[in-house]
């Protein structure tokens, strides 16, 4: 973040004459002040109470779907990919529906881990649109990893067998 | 802890004492105080111990103005241990539009968090250290609306406070009529949770809350949250959790731990949290 404002300064800097020296102190300075990218990207809005000061914050309906059966079935799937990684190594090869169990669970895993990062950084109060299109983004490629992970696994060797000959190709 | 152990080697450490009374002081502020401790010390003649203080400055009045670091300089011998201690010299000697708050200057009311050094931090707590010679940077708390120079806006805090309905909720009266009772098994799971002053030191330095603190909660309130949900006396268990059952208010929380790394009072809310998303899981 700070190397960014600092680039930017020094280009402010090599337009006006002055001497190196003062370039970088000023620079310097500025940049260990300045904390935060001068991007203008998603900036601080002017701050907005919602109703009184004295209001409790909205509180909104419970949705457990996207709550705590969704934080569960998470760590269930986390959980699950350790022996399914492990299996391999100590099976050389997995059977085809193992192979297929391992890459729907490594799908789903992405997918959410995806979906944490879109909530957190996309917020839906302000960018509502932009939400929209990642969402979908998301979920159009998840169906397509899918869809190529089920060719590959039906019509070619499958996923732990292609990483193995890969590993010692 | 490792904030609770630090602040107490630091107390524990010191070689001079602070405040000495002298017969007949004029009680004001620590740093008069100081000042008469040191004049009753003219005699050792100690060199002064110089430090410089970087604070964040922006005035209400002037919003166009761009915020700005401004220097001060305390010899430490004439100022108190802790970081209030100059902040309250400052004040009242060399610049009187410097505003903060302040209150009980003992860590028990919360009102002089600020970031020290990159830390979110009490100031009242926060030692000065005297040993190395490097300058003393003083921020209000990250990503909050600053009201004026350190004073922060924390309306959306007390907002979501109020929101978790932090008193007692009870349908059945007690059997025989008198308080609520509870085991000594019951009241101790609430240790660790009621010291909680709410200063916000935890909830400003967590980067979630910075992203999303129109709708996550924030460990300080969660932490509170947890405080009722293990009440054996409290008989709204369900309802407190489906209030935190939902995407945002419980579970943009990724266990980073800064809220345990920097709370000023040694508690733990990455515990708490985690507490709260194990009972509401099965």
């Amino acid at each position: 973040m700070a190397s960014i404002a600092r680039s930017a300064l020094l280009r402010q800097a090599t337009a006006a004459p002055i001497t190196r020296q003062s370039v970088i102190a000023s620079s310097l300075r500025a940049a260990a002040f300045h904390t935060t990218s001068r991007r203008s990207l998603l900036p601080p809005l002017p701050q907005r109470v919602e109703g009184s000061v004295n209001d409790p914050a909205p509180v909104p309906d419970p949705s457990p779907s996207h709550g705590s059966y969704h934080w569960t079935f998470d760590r269930l799937v986390a959980a699950s990919l350790i022996p399914l990684s492990v299996a391999p190594f100590a099976a050389g090869s997995l059977n085809p529906t193992l192979d297929a169990v391992l890459c729907a669970t490594l799908l789903i895993h992405s997918h959410t881990g995806f979906q944490n990062i879109i909530i957190d950084y996309i917020p839906k109060k302000r960018t509502p649109r932009a939400r929209r299109i990642f969402t979908w983004g998301l979920n159009a490629a998840t169906v397509v990893v899918g869809l190529a992970l089920y060719e590959f696994e039906t019509t070619d060797v499958g996923l732990t067998e292609a990483i193995k000959r890969v590993w010692t190709a | 802890m490792a904030a609770l152990r630090s602040t107490t080697t630091r107390l524990l450490g010191s070689a001079r004492p602070a405040f000495r009374l002298p017969a007949a002081a004029p009680v004001r502020g620590f740093a008069q105080l100081a000042d008469a401790a040191q004049e009753s010390a003219t005699a050792t003649a100690e060199p002064a111990k110089l430090k410089t203080f970087q604070i964040y400055r922006w005035n209400p009045d002037t919003p166009t103005e761009k915020p700005r670091m401004q220097s001060y300089t305390l010899d430490l011998n004439k100022t108190g241990p802790m970081v209030l201690d100059a902040l309250i010299r400052i004040k009242n000697e060399l610049d009187p539009t410097l505003t903060f708050r302040r209150s009980c200057r003992e860590g028990i009311c919360g009102s002089c968090a600020m970031n020290i050094n990159g830390t979110n931090t009490l100031a009242c707590l926060c030692r000065i250290p005297a040993e190395d010679s490097a300058e003393l940077k003083i921020y209000p708390l990250p990503h909050t609306y600053v009201v004026k120079d350190l004073v922060p806006d924390l309306t959306q805090f007390y907002k979501q406070y109020k929101s978790i309905k932090p008193y007692l909720q009870r349908d059945t009266p007690s059997p025989d009529g008198k308080e609520y009772r509870q085991t000594k098994e019951d009241r101790k799971k609430l240790d660790g949770l009621y010291e909680c002053i709410l200063c916000a030191c935890c909830s400003t330095s967590c980067p979630s809350y910075w992203w999303n603190s129109e709708e996550y909660l924030g460990p300080a309130i969660l932490l509170q949250s947890y405080r009722w949900l293990i009440d054996s006396r409290d008989e709204r268990t369900a309802q407190r959790q489906d209030a935190l059952n939902n995407s945002m208010s419980l579970y943009r929380c990724h266990t980073i731990l800064n809220c345990t790394r920097t709370c000023p009072k040694g508690l733990n809310p990455g515990l708490a949290i985690a507490q709260i998303k194990k009972q509401m899981a099965f």
